[in-house]
């Protein structure tokens, strides 16, 4: 089986349409080993999108619904007492999986979301006084509807931080759209799909994004746009080391997906409105501004040398 | 040139920089002559226009025609081209003509830069705070413009460009303070080119009939201020002495012939008062000193009758010091004097020789017959008041007996009449008498309305004693000034001095108008004041005295130089900082900027190779190779390959992208 990062891609492009861009930015987000948010309204394929992932790279698959109800024990598991051993036994909770799909996570009180993001950050899950690894690869994308947002609690700024990734999905273009339209239902596709590739390929390919070599050049580019989100008073804050790290680790990921192990500007321009749109506020403006425009300023801001 | 310099102007900015110009060049065309500022008008609206409608900017053919119409107009006028007119006309024209052609930001920059130039022209004819504020708001405008232009994006906030173009010109503060206390001054002002503009023309004259005064004492303009090394002379004192008047002709008093001037003007006695005039233009030709001046200044001559007279009118602003002393000298009176001092015109009436008979019969002595004269005014029903009633030819007669309403110039001329008829030598002296003080600049403010005229009489062991005749009827006239806004509304009434004084709110707006003028009269004395002598006194001040005239120049010129050179130096390392790599590629997108593919400060070497490949595909090879190779040795690992790098320069070298692709 010829398996790269590529061709995965090229396989997801099939069941996904018109949406290669989207796909790839997924993509990357899995192989630099962060998490994922999507932020768009319902019925343009988050679901899919999860559920192809998933079944493309073999990954064990769970989906939490969110709610306003939900408690942190129904995302980590509970300890239950057995009495045929005569003692607590704990039963993991749904976050035990390689994909975990949280769907809606602005439906649910902050506790619950805290408890979601801290497992994330971590990648170990503490109950009952007792550390639990989380899965290797453990990937997490989270959902979130942008409008309605009557009865919701949006995430707060510093949870935002802990997502690598904020993408859109958007509506299909017309072609795509026929073409949807005109075939098969994308659940049965999905399920009829073979894997691409396994989890210990997936685990591997993420090593490999840190081989790609990263030049000085690179180095002082990515320093200048962090250094210029920070003194720009355009901003209202700058952006964080951590959003720097994930910077660089998405570029390279985005490099390995085109089989390309030189990091060059155009990929730290690719990833940056996806990696910082949702860490960047206007400053001085209180109405909500689109992340990506402000992305762009910035990137537009800063010479590439 | 750099490729941003080829990027275009975009509407926003096109409109600033048209009204940026449009301001500075505003204060030339209120000088100008007034086609060249209609011309100007015409270009400044075409260019608005054509910001809206393209349609409208003029092509190549209508450009020239309108170039050289600018400049035959500029010829026509101003024929020898001569002259700092002849240069800001020339300049405000071409700056005219050059908004009708911004296309690329090279243009832009090139207009800022003469509005700079026009900015600088200005100061040439105008010197006042005014003129300074204007092109401190232009500069900053300007500034920002030159800021926001050079951005890559427009900035979010509009002020973001304002505030930074502030705080760069706050920066240049101490640099121009330092530029302006060192620089070298010349011992003349630079710009002493001709007569200067909006000079007031009014003043004092040098001919006094009854009613001659009267006109000025309705006018606020300063005639001019006084500042006093030590403590001010009392109001009693403040006589400002201008012409001497010895000849009448019943009507009218003029100065006279000169007669031989046998004596040499002696020095008054009493206590010496040291200060300094600034007096304002006007078209006399003598200067006016406190009563009585002890020697003349430079450019004026003191004559036996103690006035100051000069060649020519004050056209210009012009200050002096001098030194003046209340006591006449006790003296001889000349043979001259006496014949000019009892000077009678043809119209004495019997009346008024009755008058002065009778007092001759009362009193022998000259000094108890002034007196006498004196109560004569005091105790008949004279009034003051600016607002006369008309007195027909014989105006002194009829002045005296008959309508007995005046003002200094009535009192004067009556009274200096009836002591020559009194055998006792008389002569008028007008100027000006008191003044205002200042309390927030510490001077006095001498303006037209304190314009006054007053008798001298000769008495015999004091010399030239002064006598006012006004300050017998109304002694207030002298203590305090008039305020001729509060005359005007008593037309024709004798004064009430003691009703004068004006309500709360004039009395603010007054204190508002001697701030205003202390301030100005600061940046007269301080700045444009600044003189070759006081920064010599300046650098003796800082131990630096061999820093003088060509000294200072040389310096100047040295220490320009060295900080040019220790610029550019660092300058240059910073760029032979970074590697011929960078360089190649420089030059490679400079050649593809060249033929209009610019690279965007923000793209990458391969989107930029790809762009470049659309737009061209004959390029696409060749360019491609370069942009790989680059990348290859910039991002990967073949850094500090030699080899790649010789072959990189040597493909760059090569790489002469045609303006057109060749016909295939």
């Amino acid at each position: 089986m010829d398996d790269s990062p590529a061709r995965l891609l090229e396989q997801a492009g099939r069941i996904i349409l018109g949406k290669e861009r989207t796909l790839r930015l997924a993509l990357t987000c899995l192989l630099a080993r962060g998490h994922l948010l999507i932020e768009d309204l319902p019925g343009v394929g988050k679901t899919t999108l999860a559920h192809l992932l998933a079944r493309l790279t073999g990954l064990q698959y769970q989906r939490i619904q969110f709610t306003s109800d939900l408690l942190p024990a129904d995302i980590l598991g509970v300890a239950v007492y057995d009495r045929n051993r005569s003692g607590f036994h704990f039963h993991p909770g749904p976050i035990f999986s390689q994909l975990v799909l949280a769907d809606e996570i602005n439906r649910a009180t902050p506790k619950a979301q805290s408890a979601l993001l801290e497992a994330m950050e971590e990648r170990q899950v503490t109950a009952e006084g007792e550390t639990r690894a989380l899965p290797e690869p453990f990937f997490v994308i989270a959902t979130q509807n942008p409008a309605h947002q009557i009865g919701t609690f949006p995430l707060p700024e510093s949870q935002l931080d802990r997502f690598l990734m904020r993408i859109r999905l958007g509506y299909p273009d017309p072609a795509s759209e026929r073409r949807l339209l005109a075939g098969e239902d994308r659940r049965l596709l999905i399920e009829a799909l073979d894997p691409a590739t396994t989890p210990e390929r997936l685990l591997q390919w993420q090593h490999e994004v840190e081989r790609v070599h990263v030049s000085d050049a690179i180095l002082d580019y990515c320093q200048a746009l962090l250094a210029r989100s920070r003194d720009s008073d355009r901003f209202h804050h700058g952006l964080s080391p951590r959003a720097g790290l994930g910077l660089l680790r998405s570029a390279r990921a985005w490099a390995l997906l085109e089989d390309r192990f030189q990091l060059l500007p155009e990929d730290v321009q690719a990833v940056l409105p996806a990696v910082a749109g949702h860490r960047l506020q206007r400053s001085g403006d209180t109405g909500v501004e689109e992340g990506e425009t402000l992305v762009r300023e910035l990137l537009e801001s800063v010479p590439v040398d | 040139m750099s490729s941003r310099d080829r990027q275009p102007v975009s509407g926003g900015e096109r409109l600033a920089l048209t009204l940026l110009v449009g301001l500075a060049a505003l204060p030339h065309l209120l000088h100008l002559e007034p086609v060249i500022g209609l011309f100007f008008g015409l270009l400044w609206g075409l260019a608005l226009l054509a910001r809206r409608r393209p349609s409208l900017a003029p092509g190549r053919l209508p450009l020239l025609l309108l170039t050289l119409t600018g400049a035959g107009m500029v010829l026509a006028w101003y024929p020898l081209l001569f002259g700092r007119a002849a240069g800001s006309a020339l300049l405000t024209v071409m700056a005219g003509l050059k908004l009708l052609e911004i296309r690329r930001r090279r243009d832009l920059y090139v207009l800022v830069y003469m509005a700079f130039f026009i900015l600088v022209t200005q100061f040439l004819f105008f010197q006042g705070i005014p003129i300074l504020l204007h092109a401190l708001a232009v500069t900053l405008g300007l500034t920002t413009l030159l800021l926001e232009a050079s951005r890559a994006a427009p900035a979010p906030l509009p002020w973001t460009s304002l505030r930074r173009a502030a705080l760069l010109l706050l920066q240049a503060a101490p640099l121009m303070l330092v530029m302006f206390l060192l620089f070298p001054r010349f011992s003349s002002p630079l710009w002493n080119l001709g007569p200067q503009q909006g000079a007031a023309v009014s003043g004092v004259s040098d001919r006094l009939w009854p009613g001659s005064i009267g006109r000025l004492a309705l006018s606020r303009a300063v005639a001019f201020r006084v500042e006093f090394g030590g403590a001010l002379p009392s109001p009693s004192r403040r006589y400002w002495r201008g012409r001497v008047l010895w000849h009448t002709d019943g009507v009218e008093w003029r100065p006279g012939a000169d007669g031989p001037d046998p004596v040499k003007p002696a020095p008054a006695g009493g206590t010496a008062i040291a200060y300094r005039v600034t007096l304002e233009p006007f078209p006399g030709a003598w200067l006016y000193s406190l009563d009585l001046p002890l020697a003349a200044p430079d450019g004026a001559r003191l004559t036996a009758d103690l006035q100051l007279l000069r060649p020519g009118p004050v056209k210009r602003r012009t200050a002096y010091r001098l030194r003046s002393a209340p006591e006449p000298a006790p003296r001889q009176l000349t043979p001259g004097e006496r014949r000019r001092g009892l000077q009678l015109p043809d119209n004495v009436t019997p009346r008024m020789r009755r008058l002065v008979a009778g007092w001759r019969r009362q009193e022998s002595d000259p000094r108890r017959l002034v007196a006498r004269a004196l109560g004569h005014f005091r105790d008949q029903p004279f009034h003051y008041t600016l607002y006369p009633p008309l007195l027909g030819d014989n105006p002194v007669d009829r002045f005296l007996f008959e309508t007995r309403r005046g003002f200094c110039g009535h009192f004067a001329t009556a009274f200096a009449l009836l002591m020559r008829l009194a055998q006792i030598p008389a002569r008028i002296v007008v100027g000006y008498q008191g003044g205002e003080v200042n309390p927030l600049g510490d001077y006095l403010i001498v303006r037209q309305s304190d314009a006054h005229a007053w008798v001298e009489v000769w008495l015999e062991g004091s010399g030239w004693t002064r006598v006012d005749p006004t300050a017998a009827v109304a002694p207030q006239r002298i203590e305090r000034p008039l305020n001729p806004d509060l005359i005007q509304a008593s037309a024709g009434a004798p004064i009430d001095f003691v009703r004068q004084q004006p309500g709360p709110l004039g009395r603010w707006l007054h204190r508002i108008e001697l701030g205003l003028d202390a301030i100005d009269t600061g940046w007269r004395r301080w700045v444009l004041g600044y003189s070759q002598q006081r920064q010599g006194e300046l650098m003796r001040m800082l131990g630096l005295d061999f820093l003088r005239g060509f000294n200072l120049a040389l310096g100047m010129v040295a220490a320009a130089s060295l900080l040019v050179a220790a610029l550019s130096l660092a300058l240059l390392r910073h760029r032979s900082g970074d590697d011929a790599l960078a360089r190649g590629y420089r030059r490679y997108c400079d050649r593809l900027a060249r033929i209009g593919l610019p690279r965007r400060p923000h793209e990458g070497p391969r989107d930029y190779a790809r762009r470049v490949a659309t737009a061209r595909p004959d390029l696409a090879g060749r360019s491609g190779a370069i942009a790989r190779l680059y990348i290859a040795l910039r991002y990967g690992r073949g850094a500090g390959d030699r080899d790649g790098l010789r072959r990189f320069r040597r493909l760059v070298r090569a790489f002469r992208p045609r303006l057109r692709p060749p016909r295939t």
